[in-house]
């Protein structure tokens, strides 16, 4: 546990890099937030912003590995490749996973302070764990592209895969309907709002356990 | 178990270069220094040695293990420098033994700061912003704050002034004067070898073309230098290898008693390690 604690601690202190930029980011954000709030309850908008700004930073981690060229070191050290993998999901998880939160809190403190009261939070809050979900598909589609190619070679395969990807959910999807146009009568979609959560949570599981088995895969096959 | 290290019949192919029947032996208390040019497979060899990369054939034991089965306590007993992989530049001092102090259970931030002091390497200052011989220093430190009993270094005197390399060279001696210890170390910077190795392994193309102890070249082998003129009076067969400079010939010979007794109006000096190495690979 460590050697995962060290590893985490390895990519945190890349960010410390730049604190001066998150810390100007985040208050611009506030800003903005409360510029907005004035004319409307834009809680949810506030939240997902702050997920896609800072939620996707932790790839900057796997750059500035690359320039170190420090797998090759940390491999020589008492670290498994399975402890470099993993703590990779686990810090993108948990950047993902505090910009929402605190994109959530900020904007909930916000909208309380200027209007008074959220609208409908059940609902911002699904919106919300909608977003959070898309935002792990990105980046569960992006890190095996980074362990194959690299961060700057798989920038574009990082971009094609998940479209890719969607694009043929969508025409499958499309497909589906047209050969089966009763389903959509059957589905009902508020009640699929409504455990949408539930569902979420799942495809979290499942998008970062799928592609933590694809890129340890790819790691273990490479020679550093 | 008489050996830290032990590599035999390694071998590794890749399109356009291959790494043919390494065998290396480096016993308790010893160092091995390899020399070779660059590209010759010195580095190939440490990163299978540290099953970085896969090989075709042979094993490699380390403490009398194979390398693929070390355990996370077996490694912690290895120290590395690599030339060319280090920790991000954005670290500093301070943030690396926080770090090392989660990846090795010795880990020993008394001797770490106390060596930082020594070597006068800044503690907060990113390692951006070091010399490339600052580098060098934290990157041999990190290498042994941690007591082990192997150390694998590839390059570990590149950038280092003469001073900061004496220094190294004592800290290596002193390393392995419990008898214990191993080195196994690669270099193109020979001269550090000259005080320092117990055995010269010489990797030439993927091959080796001398295995020999460091006491039987300065025993055995001898340089001798003569005008390019009067190299016609030398049989080919008294010597190794010739190279010719300028208008001057240099000739590698062994074993050099007898060459003396042959030729004893030449004189003959002991050759460095770079000369040793030249003379293989560039003499006729």
């Amino acid at each position: 546990m460590n050697t995962i604690k060290g590893l985490l601690l390895k990519d945190l202190y890349v960010f410390r890099n730049f604190k001066g930029n998150i810390i100007f980011s985040i208050l611009m954000f506030i800003f903005l937030i409360t510029i907005g709030s004035i004319r409307s309850d834009i809680f949810t908008i506030g939240s997902i912003l702050f997920l896609i700004f800072f939620g996707m930073n932790s790839i900057s981690s796997f750059s500035y590995d690359e320039n170190a060229d420090s797998d090759k070191y940390l491999l020589s050290l008492p670290i498994t490749k399975k402890d470099v993998v993993l703590s990779k999901y686990l810090f993108v998880f948990l950047n993902s996973f505090i910009s929402i939160l605190g994109g959530i809190v900020a904007s909930f403190i916000i909208t309380i302070l200027v209007r008074g009261k959220v609208n409908n939070l059940g609902d911002s809050l699904r919106i919300c764990f909608l977003a959070f979900t898309s935002v792990s598909f990105l980046m569960c589609a992006n890190v095996p592209c980074i362990y194959k190619w690299g961060v700057e070679k798989g920038r574009m395969q990082s971009v094609i895969i998940p479209a890719l990807f969607i694009f043929l959910l969508g025409m499958f999807g499309s497909l589906l309907l047209l050969l089966f146009p009763q389903i959509y009568l059957n589905v009902d979609l508020l009640y699929l709002f409504k455990i949408s959560p539930y569902i979420c949570l799942m495809l979290n599981i499942l998008f970062y356990v799928i592609s933590y088995l694809i890129s340890y895969k790819i790691f273990l096959n490479k020679s550093i | 178990m008489k050996y830290n290290l032990e590599v035999i019949n390694l071998t590794k192919n890749y399109q356009d270069f291959h790494l043919k029947q390494i065998n290396i032996k480096l016993p308790k208390g010893k160092i091995i220094g390899l020399i070779g040019e660059n590209g010759s497979g010195k580095t190939t060899t440490i990163k299978s040695i540290l099953n970085l990369m896969t090989y075709d054939k042979g094993n490699i034991k380390i403490f009398g293990k194979d390398n693929k089965d070390l355990t996370k306590q077996e490694r912690e007993q290895i120290g590395v420098v690599l030339d060319d992989s280090f920790f991000s530049t954005i670290l500093n001092v301070n943030d690396i033994n926080k770090l090392m102090n989660n990846f090795y259970h010795n880990w020993d931030e008394k001797f770490y700061y106390k060596t930082v002091k020594k070597f006068k390497i800044p503690c907060n200052k990113p390692l951006k912003e070091f010399s490339s011989g600052m580098k060098m220093k934290i990157k041999v430190l990190c290498a042994i704050a941690h007591k082990p009993k192997l150390l694998i270094l590839d390059e570990p005197t590149n950038g280092l002034d003469p001073i900061f390399r004496y220094e190294i060279i004592e800290l290596f001696n002193n390393f392995v004067s419990n008898k214990e210890n191993s080195i196994l170390m690669t270099t193109h910077i020979t001269s550090d070898l000259e005080h320092l190795a117990d055995e010269i392994i010489f990797i030439d193309n993927g091959h080796i073309i001398l295995d020999v102890l460091k006491e039987k070249i300065d025993n055995e082998y001898g340089i001798v230098e003569l005008l390019e003129n009067k190299l016609t009076n030398i049989k080919k067969e008294d010597y190794l290898k010739c190279l010719k400079y300028k208008n001057e010939s240099y000739i590698l010979v062994n074993p050099k008693k007898e060459f003396q007794n042959k030729y004893p109006k030449l004189e003959i000096r002991k050759p460095t390690l770079e000369e040793l190495m030249l003379l293989l690979v560039k003499g006729e």
